[in-house]
C-alpha cells in the first residue's frame, strides 16, 4: 500500500519473502514424494498438499511483487540460492518418510500459529490472505498430526526414525521464528500483531503437547533462534535450487 | 466381485454430491486402513478440486450386494412390469375422442 513509509514497506517485504520462501521450498521438497510415497493414496495426498504450498507461495510472491513493483516469477525463480530466506528447517533434503512427516508436523504448527496471528494484521491484503490460507491449512494440520501419531505408535522402527528426525530438526524448526530485521517496526504498525518470540512460545506449547501425547520426547530448546536462522544455506538446498530453477534458467525472459 | 481386503487395505466406496440438494452419486473407491485416513484420501481423490459439496465414505464390506441373476434377471419376459409395459395408445385416443380434444399422432408407449 502506498501509505506505508519506505522502512515499513521494506520490513513487510522481508516478512512476505520469508513466508513465501518457507512455503515454496517446502512445497518443492515434498513434491519429490510424487510417485514414491508409501501408498498410492498417500502419493496423491502428499502431492496435492505440496501443490497447495506452491499455491500459497504464489499468492505471497504476488503480494510482495505488488508492494515492490517486482515480478512474482522473477522473485520465485530468479534469485541465487543464497538470496532465499526460508527457515533453516527447509534446508534439508526430504530424506525418509519419517523425516518428511516430522518436518511437516513442526512446520504446519508453526505456520498455523503465524497465520492465526496475521489474520488480525493491520495490512489488509495480508490479513485477507492469511484467512484464506488458514482454511486450507486446517486439512494439512489434520493430515500431519495423523501421520505423526501413526508413525509414533506404529512400531519400534517407525517410532525411532520419527524420534531421530524430530531431534535432528528441532533446532532448525525454531528458525521459522528467527528475528527479522524490521520486526519491531512491523509489530509497532500491527502489521505483525505479535512478536515472533511470542508466536514461538505458542508453537512450542502446541507441539510439546502433541509430541507428549504420542509418547515422543521433546528435545531441549537452546533459547531463542539464532539471527542467521533464515540466511544460512546448505548444499542440499543448493541442489534443490538447481532443480527448481533449471527450466526457468534454460531460457531467460522466455514467455511460457 | 468383492475384494478380499486385509486390515491394511480396506476398500472404501466414495459417493459425492456436486451441489446441495443433488443426489449422492458413486464416485469411485479408495484404499485405506481406517475411517480417518479413508476420509482424507476421499477428500484428495473426490474433493480437492472443489468439485464436491459432500462426500459419503462407506466401507465396502458394509455394503450388501445382490447380483443373483435368478432374482434380478429371471428368464421370462417381464416387460409388462415396466411402466411402459401396457399399450395405452388406443385407450388414450378413445378417451380424447370422448373429451373432444384434438388428435395427437404420437403417444409414447
Amino acid at each position: 500500500m502506498s501509505d506505508l513509509d519506505t522502512q515499513t514497506r521494506d520490513a513487510l517485504a522481508e516478512l512476505l519473502l520469508a513466508m513465501a520462501d518457507d512455503e515454496f521450498v517446502l512445497g518443492f521438497w515434498d513434491s519429490e514424494w510424487t510417485g514414491i510415497a508409501p501408498i498410492l493414496e498417500e502419493d496423491v495426498a502428499m502431492s496435492s498438499v505440496s501443490q497447495d504450498e506452491i499455491g500459497h507461495a504464489k499468492a505471497l510472491y504476488e503480494l510482495l511483487a505488488g508492494l515492490t513493483g517486482d515480478d512474482a516469477d522473477k522473485i520465485a525463480f530468479g534469485r541465487p540460492a543464497e538470496a532465499y530466506r526460508h527457515a533453516a528447517l527447509m534446508n534439508h533434503a526430504r530424506t525418509d518418510w519419517a523425516f518428511s512427516i516430522a518436518r511437516r508436523f513442526l512446520y504446519e504448527h508453526a505456520d498455523a500459529v503465524r497465520l492465526e496471528s496475521l489474520a488480525a494484521s493491520s495490512y489488509e491484503p495480508l490479513a485477507d490472505l492469511a484467512v484464506k490460507m488458514r482454511r486450507e491449512e486446517t486439512y494439512h494440520l489434520l493430515h500431519f498430526d495423523l501421520w505423526l501419531r501413526r508413525l509414533a505408535e506404529g512400531g519400534e522402527e517407525s517410532h525411532s526414525r520419527l524420534r531421530g528426525a524430530i531431534e535432528a530438526l528441532w533446532p532448525d524448526a525454531q528458525a521459522v521464528f528467527a528475528p527479522l530485521a524490521g520486526e519491531a517496526r512491523l509489530v509497532a504498525a500491527r502489521i505483525l500483531p505479535e512478536s515472533l518470540e511470542a508466536l514461538r512460545a505458542r508453537w512450542l506449547e502446541r507441539v510439546t503437547e502433541r509430541l507428549q501425547a504420542v509418547g515422543l520426547a521433546v528435545p531441549p530448546t537452546a533459547g531463542s533462534p539464532e539471527a542467521d536462522g533464515r540466511t544460512r544455506r546448505t548444499d542440499e538446498f543448493a541442489w534443490l535450487h538447481g532443480e527448481f530453477t533449471m527450466v526457468s534458467g534454460s531460457e531467460a525472459d522466455a514467455t511460457w | 466381485m468383492r475384494d478380499k481386503a486385509g486390515p491394511h487395505d480396506r476398500v472404501w466406496e466414495v459417493f459425492r454430491q456436486e451441489a446441495e440438494g443433488d443426489p449422492m452419486i458413486h464416485g469411485g473407491s479408495v484404499k485405506a486402513p481406517d475411517e480417518e485416513l479413508a476420509t482424507h484420501y476421499a477428500r484428495e481423490f473426490y474433493g480437492r478440486r472443489q468439485e464436491s459439496q459432500r462426500l459419503w465414505i462407506v466401507p465396502r464390506d458394509a455394503i450388501t450386494e445382490l447380483d443373483d441373476p435368478d432374482l434380478l434377471k429371471p428368464p421370462f419376459d417381464r416387460s409388462f412390469k415396466r411402466p411402459g409395459g401396457f399399450l395405452i395408445k388406443h385407450k388414450l385416443e378413445a378417451a380424447r375422442e370422448r373429451a373432444g380434444s384434438p388428435q395427437v399422432d404420437e403417444v409414447a408407449e
